[in-house]
């Protein structure tokens, strides 16, 4: 298996379990072995604990799910005393998804799990689109973005990997202005916004009218991101979006991706990531070399 | 009481019955049998659609599974179309079910619709002869017969009034007669048995059903509101204990 190099942290391979599929990993260490992954990237972690958001929170579309779980967690101390023990046992890469109504709060999120031992990379999520104050709107704008990653940066002992939205006014602007703020690697994409409406109801399905699309289908228009913002920045990044199969995956690698986060898939298959894992190994590294 | 849920592909199907309009008896071979209110998640096709349909428990034996549904959507119709000889993915038992130790004394069992499929199981488990099924039904009823030979007494509500007492299963049910209840069925009617339990004092398990993807707890979706806030469906339920549900208008 091609061995991985994330920002200074080798990983066992290039499969990562993608922020908000995957628990924290307690979940599905009772299906499978989650210590062959690559890496395991938390749920999403703000500083005070969430409840998420009320009402229908999932609705499947032709290729895709729509998600409205609002960063329901149960805030970083209690992921500190009571999660990351357990995930430190797991033996593998373990990366914490923060995310946060403002800048402060990112920050004093950041510095938390900063100085916790046992977390590897933390992954700044300002791209979440299911919350009202923050989330996407930070990777909006290259402003937001740059602002948000040097307010962190001085707090951050451990590598910095900033997730950007899909919905950014220019993906490759606010990729190049994190790397300016001084972040060590980039993952994309986040989900897309979305919505349903229940025809009958004459209302839209989510109480936030809007949701996060994510799936085989913003496969196509995940990896064109991936592509440009690789092309375009001197940091890794960690490609995301609809990657279903260990094909999918080759694809994101090809496109200059150092490694792969895999959400949507796991829910469809739990097993999906050791499929991948595996076909990757067949496949070999050299026919995984960037285009 | 919980099993470790197993993920397996190709899990034979021995049996499809259709007993309803629209409810069908699935039954597969699986040696992983859960307990009365755990459930499934099950798939009959590879990736469209994307997620897999959680159905309760209705039945085991040592080596099948039986499913009690309803033809819902697209996923539903297409397990609907499974027969013998075909095979399925199968994830589970799943979830928490019914607290048996809870359910002491005169018990009531108040379905409405398809909200029986969780029930049979636990009837068995129970004294029959301190077990009355109060079931109601848009129409023609299903499955009683399942009940009756475990000796369980049912009463019968349909709301055309083809069967049984015209009107709503809550009609029939007054909760001063037992000393525990167990309910599953359409929130509205749900909601309203929690609270007639409430007010009598009568202890009451319910079992919520909600749209679900990883069914293990990891993805959040599947939440319902209660007292110490949004708790999981699949994971802390789908069995609650209906004081602490926060039922919505």
């Amino acid at each position: 298996m091609p061995e991985t190099i994330l920002c200074g942290v080798r990983l066992k391979n290039p499969v990562i379990a993608a922020s908000g599929t995957f628990g924290f990993a307690a979940e599905y260490a009772q299906l499978f072995d989650v210590g062959r992954l690559g890496a395991i990237c938390t749920k999403g972690l703000t500083l005070r604990p969430r409840q998420g958001n009320s009402g229908v929170r999932v609705w499947e579309t032709t290729g895709g799910i729509l998600n409205s779980v609002g960063l329901q967690n149960p805030g970083i101390p209690a992921f500190l005393e009571q999660e990351l023990p357990r995930m430190r046992t797991l033996g593998t890469v373990i990366i914490a998804n923060v995310g946060g109504a403002d800048q402060a709060e990112f920050v004093e999120g950041v510095r938390l799990l900063s100085d916790a031992d046992g977390i590897d990379i933390i992954e700044l999520n300002i791209s979440c689109p299911n919350v009202e104050r923050g989330g996407a709107t930070f990777s909006k704008t290259c402003e937001s973005a740059r602002a948000v990653v040097a307010a962190v940066r001085p707090v951050c002992h451990r590598p910095l990997m900033v997730k950007l939205s899909p919905d950014a006014e220019d993906i490759v602007s606010v990729a190049r202005a994190c790397e300016e703020a001084g972040a060590d690697a980039l993952s994309l994409v986040n989900s897309f916004r979305g919505m349903a409406i229940d025809i009958r109801a004459r209302r839209p399905v989510f109480d936030n009218v809007t949701a996060g699309l994510a799936g085989p289908c913003i496969k196509p228009i995940a990896l064109r991101m991936v592509w440009e913002v690789a092309h375009a920045v001197h940091i890794p990044v960690v490609g995301i979006g609809g990657i279903s199969t260990w094909e999918d995956a080759a694809e994101f690698l090809l496109a200059g991706a150092t490694a792969i986060g895999v959400g949507t898939a796991t829910l469809v298959k739990p097993t999906a990531m050791l499929d991948i894992i595996d076909g990757l190994e067949r496949f070999g590294a050299a026919a995984l070399a960037p285009l | 009481m919980t099993t470790a849920p197993v993920y397996a592909e190709d899990v034979p199907v021995l049996a499809q019955e259709r007993i309803a309009q629209d409810v069908y008896l699935l039954t597969v071979s699986a040696e992983t049998a859960g307990a009365p209110g755990q459930f499934y998640l099950l798939r009959a096709w590879d990736r469209d659609p994307l997620l897999s349909r959680p159905l309760s428990l209705y039945t085991a034996t040592d080596t099948t599974v039986s499913f009690l549904y309803q033809v819902r959507g697209r996923g539903t119709a297409l397990l609907s179309r499974c027969e013998p000889g075909d095979r399925l993915t199968l994830l589970g038992p799943l979830g928490h079910g019914f607290r048996l130790a809870d359910l002491g004394g005169r018990v009531a069992i108040v379905t409405g619709g398809i909200g029986i499929a969780p029930m049979r199981a636990l009837a068995e488990q129970l004294l029959p002869q301190h077990v009355t099924l109060i079931a109601g039904f848009r129409s023609t009823p299903f499955a009683l017969q399942d009940f009756e030979r475990l000796g369980v007494h049912a009463l019968v509500a349909t709301e055309d009034g083809c069967a049984g007492t015209r009107g709503l299963c809550t009609d029939l049910f007054d909760p001063g007669r037992f000393d525990s209840v167990a309910t599953c069925g359409p929130a509205p009617m749900m909601a309203r048995v929690a609270a007639l339990c409430a007010a009598a004092h009568v202890p009451c398990q319910v079992s919520l059903e909600a749209r679900m993807a990883c069914g293990v707890g990891a993805c959040l979706v599947c939440a319902c509101a209660t007292l110490q806030g949004n708790r999981r469906v699949c994971t802390d339920g789908p069995v609650f204990d209906a004081r602490e549900v926060v039922w919505h208008a």
